[in-house]
């Protein structure tokens, strides 16, 4: 099968954020936008649910508060207890800190671990999108695309004139076979 | 396309693809020179034992502790920018950020460096790591000193992740840009593959707001726990509640102060003063000005307490040691430098002045640093038996140890503003976009303003 990438460059984010209106309001599917920063405006009008990051970052917070504390009382209070400045060998305010940080490192490495791999789907150096010259001249400085993938060459053809017909500029069906994707 | 947006991208990166200039390439040696002298330094040290440093006596800290709490106060100013004031809508914070956060990165680098040679025997540092050890002993979780292990550790890992994910879009930018095939390659492989993907975009906004709301008690926590070094110890000086919020503040205090050293001959050389504006410098310096307060009270109440709470040894030590014993001198400078010259600040001239505010920070980095000597030297060099009293003397170790650092440093930062850039492009154009509708908008670049329809 072939993955067909239409591509088409509006002339800045309320241009951009009308046509995704349109075209969502016309049932397009797999529509996506290419900006050079987020626009406002832009997770509603692609109907994106809200990311799932925040649950993300308190699990891992949880399983670092958890793992730091389990730590220490393994450490000092199971495995070799010693009499620190006559501290009991189990006592809560002391481990404060180290719970405290270990939870913070857990908690940023979940999230950057589930932004990159789980939602980013990166390291991915290549893409449809980049075959397009005229793309990768602007879009991530100041040029403000949309993107609508499909399999069905009819279809692909029908979204680049509807495209140019809401306006867009340098617009462009990339096929590429959908085993390289 | 937008124009402004490609006005703002080619003026922020052009200087990224300019070739470097004689001064640059000058000031480049200076610091690969500095940085020699670090490593031969170092190697001195390593392979003869930290008796070449001079506190080699009762004084068991000096330099050593000195410059690593001196280097993680300087970052905290970083992290502070980049976090609290993203957390707190500060819009002026967006230009000043990335290059804010890559001092934060390696002044952090700079201070881990003290503490892993200070060991004696670097070559046993992983002890202090939590390892299933065949002697039956783990580390000992109860002290301070691994408390700041764990959290030094932590503050380097979070800052590094933060500045990275804000850079990612940057990055791609520049992959998109590149003049030639190996620049691209080598921005394309730290991007990642970025396409600003509406959806990708949706968890970044998500992703990098939380990693702001976990670095800002980092910001709080991390000198507090620095200053649990001294504080938890009974010796006076240093035995003081005040110490976590006292430390915090002379933290950005110092951090500020290296931005401004920083930013200000970099945002004239590399031609990006329409973003890194008067505005800017003047709302950094009333920054100064505020933790310069908080810690001319800190140094108040440290003599309040030694009065009120009768102990003979608190007064002796600040009441007669340090305005009248042998480190004199460094007691009476740090305090004109914290809490005299900032003062200066209260007039909109001097926070305009480009000469004054470049003074004024230096004596600031300055006076803090000789805060460290003060708490950690004064405090050590009389403890209460008198028999084991010394003086602690530097020697050409610990002095080129810490001008290496410093170099070392520099260097970093130098080729910070030469591969990456120092703004952050992708948040400066938002911004522009979310303020072009507005009335007043008293942080924005000075390039033009898209009107409104």
């Amino acid at each position: 099968m072939t993955m067909h990438v239409v591509l088409g460059e509006l002339d800045g984010p309320r241009e951009l954020l009308a046509t995704v209106k349109t075209l969502r309001g016309e049932h397009v599917r797999e529509l996506d936008t290419h900006t050079p920063y987020p626009v406002h405006g832009l997770d509603e009008a692609l109907g994106l649910p809200r990311s799932t990051i925040p649950w993300w970052a308190f699990f891992g917070g949880l399983a670092g508060a958890v793992t730091a504390y389990a730590m220490q009382l393994y450490f000092n209070w199971w495995e070799y207890p010693l009499n620190i400045a006559n501290k009991p060998p189990h006592s809560p305010a002391v481990y404060v800190p180290v719970t405290f940080e270990l939870m913070v490192l857990f908690s940023a490495l979940t999230i950057v671990g589930a932004l990159v791999v789980r939602f980013w789907g990166f390291p991915r150096p290549h893409h449809p999108v980049f075959e397009h010259e005229p793309f990768v001249q602007t879009a991530s400085a100041s040029g403000f695309w949309v993107s609508v993938s499909t399999r069905i060459a009819d279809d692909a053809e029908r979204a680049k004139a509807r495209l140019e017909a809401l306006g867009a500029k340098n617009v462009a069906v990339i096929r590429e076979p959908e085993e390289l994707l | 396309m937008s124009a402004t947006d490609e006005s703002l991208t080619a003026s922020l990166f052009a200087y990224v693809w300019r070739p470097a200039s004689r001064g640059y390439k000058q000031l480049l040696a200076l610091g690969l020179a500095g940085t020699a002298l670090l490593i031969a330094s170092l190697t001195l040290l390593i392979s003869t034992g930290i008796g070449v440093w001079g506190n080699n006596n009762t004084v068991g800290w000096g330099f050593d502790i000195i410059n690593f709490v001196w280097w993680i106060g300087i970052g905290h100013a970083g992290t502070l920018i980049s976090a609290i004031l993203l957390m707190f809508q500060q819009q002026w914070r967006t230009s000043i950020n990335r290059a804010a956060e890559a001092m934060t990165l390696f002044a952090v680098v700079c201070a881990l460096m003290y503490p892993t040679v200070h060991t004696g025997r670097p070559w046993f540092d992983w002890w202090m790591l939590p390892y299933p050890s065949t002697l039956g002993i783990g580390p000992q979780f109860k002290s301070p000193l691994l408390w700041d292990v764990v959290a030094v550790t932590t503050y380097g890992t979070v800052s590094l992740l933060f500045w990275y994910v804000g850079l990612i879009p940057d990055l791609a930018a520049l992959r998109d840009r590149s003049p030639s095939r190996t620049a691209r390659i080598v921005y394309g492989v730290f991007a990642l593959g970025w396409r600003g993907s509406g959806r990708h975009w949706s968890h970044w906004k998500l992703g990098y707001l939380l990693l702001a709301a976990l670095s800002t008690p980092l910001v709080l926590s991390v000198h507090s726990v620095v200053s649990f070094d001294f504080a938890v110890s009974n010796l006076p000086g240093w035995h003081t509640t005040i110490f976590p919020p006292y430390f915090v503040a002379g933290a950005v205090f110092s951090g500020f102060a290296m931005v401004i050293v920083l930013l200000l001959p970099a945002s004239r050389v590399l031609g990006l003063t329409h973003v890194i504006t008067p505005k800017h410098f003047d709302a950094m310096n009333k920054i100064i000005l505020a933790t310069g307060l908080m810690v001319t009270y800190g140094y108040a109440m440290e003599h309040f307490m030694a009065w009120y709470s009768g102990s003979e040894a608190e007064a002796t030590l600040f009441f007669r040691t340090r305005p009248t014993g042998p480190y004199a001198a460094a007691y009476w400078a740090m305090l004109f430098c914290n809490c005299v010259v900032p003062q200066v600040f209260w007039s909109a001239r001097a926070r305009n002045s480009p000469p004054v505010m470049f003074a004024v920070a230096v004596l600031v980095l300055i006076g803090m640093w000789l805060e460290r000597f003060v708490i950690i030297v004064v405090s050590l060099h009389r403890d209460f038996l008198t028999s084991s009293w010394a003086l602690y003397t530097p020697t050409w170790v610990d002095v080129s140890l810490f001008t290496g650092s410093l170099l070392f440093f520099f260097t970093n930062m130098l080729l910070f503003f030469k591969f990456v850039p120092a703004v952050a492009a992708s948040e400066v154009k938002e911004q522009g976009h979310e303020a072009a509708g507005a009335k007043t908008v008293p942080f924005m670049p000075q390039v033009g303003i898209e009107a409104q329809p």
